[in-house]
């Protein structure tokens, strides 16, 4: 009796999990070049982005095994729409690491400011730290669903996403002061540099910006 | 002996063969896609039990014509009765083996009514089909799978609330546990005093079976989790309670498949069984323990060489299910069938687990079922009476102009 294999479709959410692994393995690798950066080490920073180039390939290639297998012949404990835009959220996270390491790989650094080099690694720290909150809210999200949505497992799910949100304004409020730094030092930066520095800021609070709008999916996917 | 006897003794057998096949796995693979037994064990477990349910709970008299669906009165042939049964065995059979190719879980016992109903149709017209009866077999192709969702659901919902739900679930998994396993002895001893003893009053069937088996199965639980319960991780200590529990109810199930469905088998045998020894014979006839036991030996054998291969796929595909909802499954479809069979519904076992899945995946707690499949399995309902019938009829009139 076959039907017993095929009425229970294959669920998504254990290979959303393996994806989520591999954005924030590409987060992790931007965060070591980021730190090559901050150190001068030119060679290894260029090893390291060029790795962020190849995992994130490797995340598009799960997502989209995932959206073909996502049919909307499944009856699903979520919304099917939830899971694809969360899908989509969590490899942008992918996307904006993948920007930044493309930004440090146009210019050679070394004019650029301690102070403003100093910011960028920690929203290099923060962006990791939304990545890792992303991985741990699609594991809860498993686990929600293996309780049958418990209030206690609701509960814990909540506190990820809040804790992504405080991520995401704290990256917010660093990328602001970056701004203002810039600007202040604007007699000392190159046109280049300011382009390059604003840049490199951009693209690493869009990774907390999209791991919040993956974060906010979660929340939907509960309130089915 | 009659070759007409023969015959039909080796289309019975082959009849329970493709019983055990389609539908020994069906009760046994909610325990095995949840991991409480592997594959090996399962059909271990089935064989021995839908035998043992079969030849020594089997009923020792059977209806020569299923549910009574035809009007005995009206074939006064007693060639008819021997071609027809073997008719009916031939078609199900068929209809069986390829509803099993196509993995559709389909209903033995109408299967066996189709076949019927063909060559009564063939044979008298539509008249002597007792329409009335067959109307309440309609019925329950709607209403099993509908009492198993909804049934699945309130389950499912309520053991989740009483466990998971609540502040403490280390402390309530200690008590609601025990509570719920308990509750399904409960249904598991009536029914086994109604579907194996074949008793016929429920209360005494709840008093003197299914309150006993539930209040010593709450108290070993209960113990049993009291020294063994770690309390690290609720959720999955939850499941390794359930997970011991269902191997008991999934081997109820077998047991009391056994007992009930070999009649599907060897109801038609004992038909042609009673005309050739003792000339036509009335609606009920005394069955042989050797004809149990041969329709016993069927299913096994059914179990052994076709549903092994079904479990195994089973227990290597389907891992969305936990121990918890497989107990659900089992559990409300236990109950289904029970409360059915005390208020005389016709309820078929298979629909009811089916609709108890998709209870379950309703409640949010599958992850993902297959619509597609649910589908094909609801349109092969529909057709099972039909085209058994029809397979049946079309033997039945070859039978007649050559025998």
């Amino acid at each position: 009796m076959q039907v017993w294999t095929k009425l229970f479709a294959k669920s998504p959410f254990k290979p959303l999990i393996k994806h989520s692994e591999v954005v924030l393995n590409t987060v992790e690798t931007l965060e070591k070049a980021l730190q090559a950066w901050e150190r001068g080490d030119y060679e290894e920073m260029k090893r390291l982005a060029v790795e962020v180039d190849r995992l994130e390939d490797v995340a598009d290639k799960i997502k989209e095994e995932i959206r073909d297998s996502l049919s909307s012949k499944l009856m699903m404990a979520v919304a099917r729409e939830d899971v694809l835009i969360y899908l989509h959220m969590q490899d942008k996270v992918a996307d904006a690491a993948e920007d930044t390491a493309k930004w440090l790989l146009v210019k050679k650094p070394g004019t650029i400011p301690a102070e403003i080099k100093d910011i960028i690694i920690r929203m290099g720290a923060e962006s990791i730290k939304a990545a890792k909150l992303v991985h741990k809210a699609i594991v809860q999200m498993d686990r929600v669903i293996e309780s049958g949505f418990s209030e206690n497992e609701i509960k814990a799910e909540y506190e990820i996403i809040h804790k992504i949100e405080g991520v995401e304004s704290k990256i917010d409020g660093l990328d602001t002061e970056l701004m203002q730094k810039v600007f202040e030092m604007a007699d000392k930066l190159s046109w280049g540099d300011g382009f390059y520095i604003l840049n490199i800021a951009r693209t690493l609070s869009n990774i907390s910006d999209k791991a919040k709008d993956a974060a906010e999916r979660i929340r939907l996917m509960m309130n089915k | 002996m009659d070759p007409w006897l023969l015959i039909t003794i080796v289309l019975g057998f082959a009849m329970a063969w493709a019983i055990g096949a389609n539908d020994a796995a069906n009760s046994m693979s909610t325990a095995v896609g949840a991991k409480a037994i592997t594959p090996k064990q399962a059909v271990i477990i089935a064989g021995i039990l839908e035998f043992t349910g079969a030849y020594f709970f089997g009923k020792s008299v059977t209806e020569t014509i299923r549910k009574g669906i035809l009007d005995p009165t009206m074939i006064t042939d007693p060639n008819v009765l021997i071609y027809g049964s073997a008719a009916a065995l031939l078609a199900a059979t068929i209809w069986l083996v390829i509803a099993t190719k196509f993995g559709l879980p389909v209903s033995t016992t109408h299967s066996i009514i189709g076949g019927i109903v063909g060559y009564g149709i063939v044979y008298a017209g539509t008249a002597i089909v007792n329409w009335g009866k067959m109307g309440q077999v309609v019925l329950s192709w709607i209403l099993s799978p509908i009492i198993g969702a909804l049934m699945a659901f309130l389950i499912f919902k309520a053991m989740t609330r009483s466990i998971f739900e609540t502040k403490d679930p280390v402390r309530n998994a200690r008590i609601w546990s025990p509570f719920w396993i308990g509750l399904a002895f409960v249904v598991i001893g009536t029914m086994f005093y109604i579907k194996v003893l074949h008793g016929g009053d429920l209360k005494a069937g709840v008093m003197m079976y299914g309150l006993p088996a539930g209040v010593v199965t709450f108290i070993v639980t209960y113990l049993l989790i009291k020294l063994r319960f770690r309390s690290a991780d609720p959720l999955i200590n939850v499941e390794s309670i359930f997970k011991k529990a269902q191997l008991v109810t999934s081997s109820y199930v077998a047991l009391a498949h056994g007992s009930n469905d070999v009649a599907n088998a060897i109801g038609p045998v004992a038909a042609v069984y009673a005309v050739a020894t003792m000339g036509l014979s009335g609606m009920q006839v005394p069955v042989p323990r050797w004809i149990l036991a041969m329709g016993g030996l069927g299913i096994t054998i059914g179990v052994a060489t076709y549903g092994y291969k079904v479990m195994e796929t089973v227990g290597k595909k389907i891992t969305e299910l936990t121990n918890t909802r497989g107990f659900t499954i089992q559990f409300s479809a236990a109950t289904v069938v029970l409360v059915s069979s005390w208020l005389g519904l016709p309820i078929s076992t298979t629909h009811v687990v089916v609709g108890a899945v998709i209870g379950v995946g309703l409640a949010r707690g599958v992850k993902a079922i297959n619509k597609d499949i649910v589908r094909d399995i609801i349109i092969s309902w529909f057709v099972t009476v039909p085209v058994a019938a029809l397979i049946s009829a079309a033997i039945f009139k070859i039978l007649m102009l050559v025998g």
